[in-house]
């Protein structure tokens, strides 16, 4: 008898730790999911708005470091009318430089403003053209006058220094 | 199930929804700020920052008046 007790107490004991494992009843678990769902729902919302701040802090950061100063060509290679990509100031940005009719030197990011397709010289009719949607920049000075974009390209600072050409900075309009 | 608490399961599920679209709307502003830095727009990504705040300030205190309501509750 004395054993059966024990046998009893240990298959309460079993009971009891199981209890402990799997402490929610059946029919309270979807109230317990939505409570757990609430609490990662504005744990995510917490690390949204912390990861939007952080990318907000971004322009002020890149605002204030030094931009390089990046050999781009020589002056002598682009003949008027002409256009000669390169990259500034990562290896990732394309940029296009294009010697105006004048004779002066223009430089430009190649990213469209509109929906970030490469933009392309069109030496015909002397504009920057997106084949993605169709919209226009003026050579002059990178502003849009036809197409969906309506936000000039950033425009880049160039140096010249004897026949070499360097890109030193960038202009957002 | 009660009035009472079928009424209390709606209110829940409610808050609930509010808070998921609430960091939906979270998304779309971080995507918006990520599309704003590639155009290298400045105003963009802060005034989405804050509306990314202001949207979890109103997240935080849904949650908290659920736990507080919670708590109410477990007290009684």
């Amino acid at each position: 008898m004395p054993e059966n007790k024990t046998d009893d107490c240990l298959e309460c004991k079993k009971k009891d730790r199981w209890r402990e494992d799997f402490p929610i009843e059946w029919e309270n678990d979807n109230y317990i999911t939505r409570r757990e769902m609430v609490k990662y729902l504005a744990l995510g919302s917490l690390t949204i708005a912390g990861a939007n701040f952080l990318l907000a802090g971004i322009p002020k950061l890149a605002s204030t470091s030094v931009m390089p100063r990046t050999r781009v060509a020589t002056a002598s290679s682009l003949a008027p009318g002409g256009s000669k990509l390169f990259t500034y100031p990562g290896s990732q940005d394309p940029c296009i430089m294009v010697r105006q009719t004048s004779g002066e030197l223009v430089a430009y990011s190649q990213v469209c403003t509109h929906l970030s397709c490469a933009v392309i010289h069109n030496e015909k009719d002397n504009n920057l053209f997106c084949p993605c949607h169709q919209g226009y920049f003026a050579v002059a000075d990178g502003r849009p006058f036809a197409g969906p974009p309506s936000r000039p390209l950033p425009r880049i600072k160039l140096e010249q220094v004897d026949d070499e050409i360097f890109a030193v900075g960038v202009e957002v309009g | 199930m009660s009035t009472r608490q079928a009424q209390g399961t709606t209110v829940f599920t409610a808050i609930l929804v509010l808070i998921g679209v609430g960091v939906v709307v979270q998304l779309w502003l971080l995507t918006a700020t990520v599309d704003a830095l590639r155009r290298h727009e400045s105003g963009t990504p802060l005034l989405a920052a804050i509306a990314s705040g202001v949207v979890f300030v109103f997240n935080g205190f849904l949650v908290l008046y659920v736990f507080a309501f919670d708590r109410k509750i477990k007290n009684k």
